[in-house]
């Protein structure tokens, strides 16, 4: 997928995105989470170490607003990061599918440990919260995640 | 280039322990105190995120601006009806006051403010304020909407700040309904929805029976948020243990959704000295040797 500068310039603009709408716009729900996006695309071309560290300074960001669970999300994104760049020992591919699928099952581990570190500001009960809640909002930000993508490839 | 040279048994476990130090930063900011995470949550709000944040100020004061001038224009017209079917009352005040020994009454102070919403999962039931330490604003400011309390100020800043609204779980306030009849605190009861969130007066007197619709006002006990301000109205009988007390739901008196525009209080003098005239009346004056 990578193309040098441009896919850092790709990663970039999801991050600030997801800044955009979560932050300059207030949206919550609604927007998907397009951060953790950003760090499960990084990770597929990073090794581990550098891949961690991508998760970490972006979680970190996503913490500075979040009152009573600071370095929550920076643990998540930096493990979510660390696990993103590994799994390319397991699993290779390139189709839809497979990055739909991957963007998915990342996207809900994250909220699953973003749940279990932060369970005090989240709201609903926990079953609820990460059987029906998170498995929807991690299809919901795969699927922009794969739009995303395609788009990127298409302006390539 | 390198790679190709490199053990990569070695670059495997070079990456492990960068991985292993970042978790590990990670941890350690997260089991970090609340005092020390919050300059760092400052500095990072006050450089990087800052385009965001000041871009939504723009967004809201933009929409708000029309909205708000509809608004302002309703409500002088109303307030003004009010206060010229009052006049008479201020001055009977004062009289009263004059008689009972009593200064004027101490009024706290309030700067207007814009409130940015968070949209992150972890800043849900916060907010933040373009005012700060060099507008008056401290830890424990109340913040109120037109309608009654919004929240409290958490964190401050030079020129900016970060509150709590009522349906974080943190949130109390010391209350008590607008008749004086009964009194406890107020906190907040989360719903599986933000449409769902309602307060509860929790330690109500068992033996006193508040009526639905009655009004809840916090009753300025604690001395962090003023007396009267509405939080909202009782609902109905949450629980009750039977010869000890009651806890009320409370349908609250305003949404944080839809809010865009506060009065943040400033703490004055806290002493209430200044109430009474004479230093004989006073009773909170210094000890004689």
């Amino acid at each position: 997928m990578s193309d040098g500068w441009g896919f850092w310039v790709f990663i970039g603009v999801l991050v600030a995105a997801h800044f955009g709408l979560h932050l300059s716009l207030g949206i919550e729900a609604a927007a998907p989470d397009l951060l953790t996006i950003a760090v499960l695309l990084a990770a597929r071309e990073l090794p581990g170490g550098p891949a961690a560290g991508v998760g970490f300074a972006l979680g970190i960001l996503e913490d500075a607003v979040s009152l009573g669970a600071f370095g929550a999300a920076a643990v998540t994104l930096t493990l979510v990061g660390y696990v993103g760049a590994r799994s390319r020992d397991l699993f290779v591919g390139d189709s839809a599918f497979f990055l739909g699928s991957y963007l998915f099952l990342g996207a809900w581990i994250q909220d699953l440990l973003y749940f279990s570190l932060a369970g005090g500001v989240r709201r609903g009960e926990p079953v609820d919260a990460l059987l029906v809640t998170a498995p929807l909002e991690a299809l919901y930000a795969a699927l922009i995640g794969l739009v995303a993508v395609v788009l990127y490839r298409t302006v390539r | 280039m390198a790679e190709y040279f490199e053990d990569p048994r070695k670059a495997r476990w070079r990456n492990v322990g960068l991985a292993a130090a970042f978790l590990v930063a990670a941890l350690f900011l997260y089991f970090l105190p609340q005092n020390y995470q919050t300059p760092i949550r400052r500095a990072i709000r006050g450089t990087v995120l800052t385009p965001f944040i000041w871009v939504q100020g723009e967004v809201v004061s933009q929409t708000a601006r029309a909205e708000a001038m509809r608004r302002l224009r309703a409500e002088r017209d109303s307030l003004l009806a009010v206060a010229s079917a009052q006049a008479s009352l201020g001055e009977e005040n004062r009289q009263l006051r004059e008689l009972l020994g009593l200064r004027d009454r101490v009024v706290g102070s309030f700067v207007p403010a814009e409130l940015v919403r968070v949209g992150t999962p972890g800043g849900e039931s916060s907010f933040l304020l373009d005012v700060g330490r060099e507008d008056g604003v401290a830890v424990g400011s109340p913040v109120i909407a037109s309608g009654g309390l919004l929240g409290v100020v958490w964190e401050v800043g030079a020129t900016s700040s970060q509150a709590i609204d009522w349906t974080h779980p943190d949130f109390r306030a010391s209350a008590m309904t607008a008749d004086g009849q009964a009194s406890g605190i107020v906190e907040s009861r989360r719903g599986r929805y933000r449409e769902e969130d309602r307060l509860a007066l929790v330690g109500a007197p068992f033996h006193t029976d508040v009526a639905p619709g009655t009004r809840v006002v916090t009753s300025g006990r604690g001395g962090l948020y003023p007396r009267g301000i509405l939080l909202g109205t009782v609902a109905g009988v949450e629980e009750a243990e039977p010869g000890w007390r009651k806890t009320y739901l409370v349908r609250p008196a305003i949404r944080p959704e839809g809010v865009t525009h506060v009065l943040v209080g400033t703490p004055g003098d806290a002493s209430l000295a200044p109430l009474w005239t004479g230093g004989e009346l006073d009773p909170l004056g210094p000890d004689e040797p």
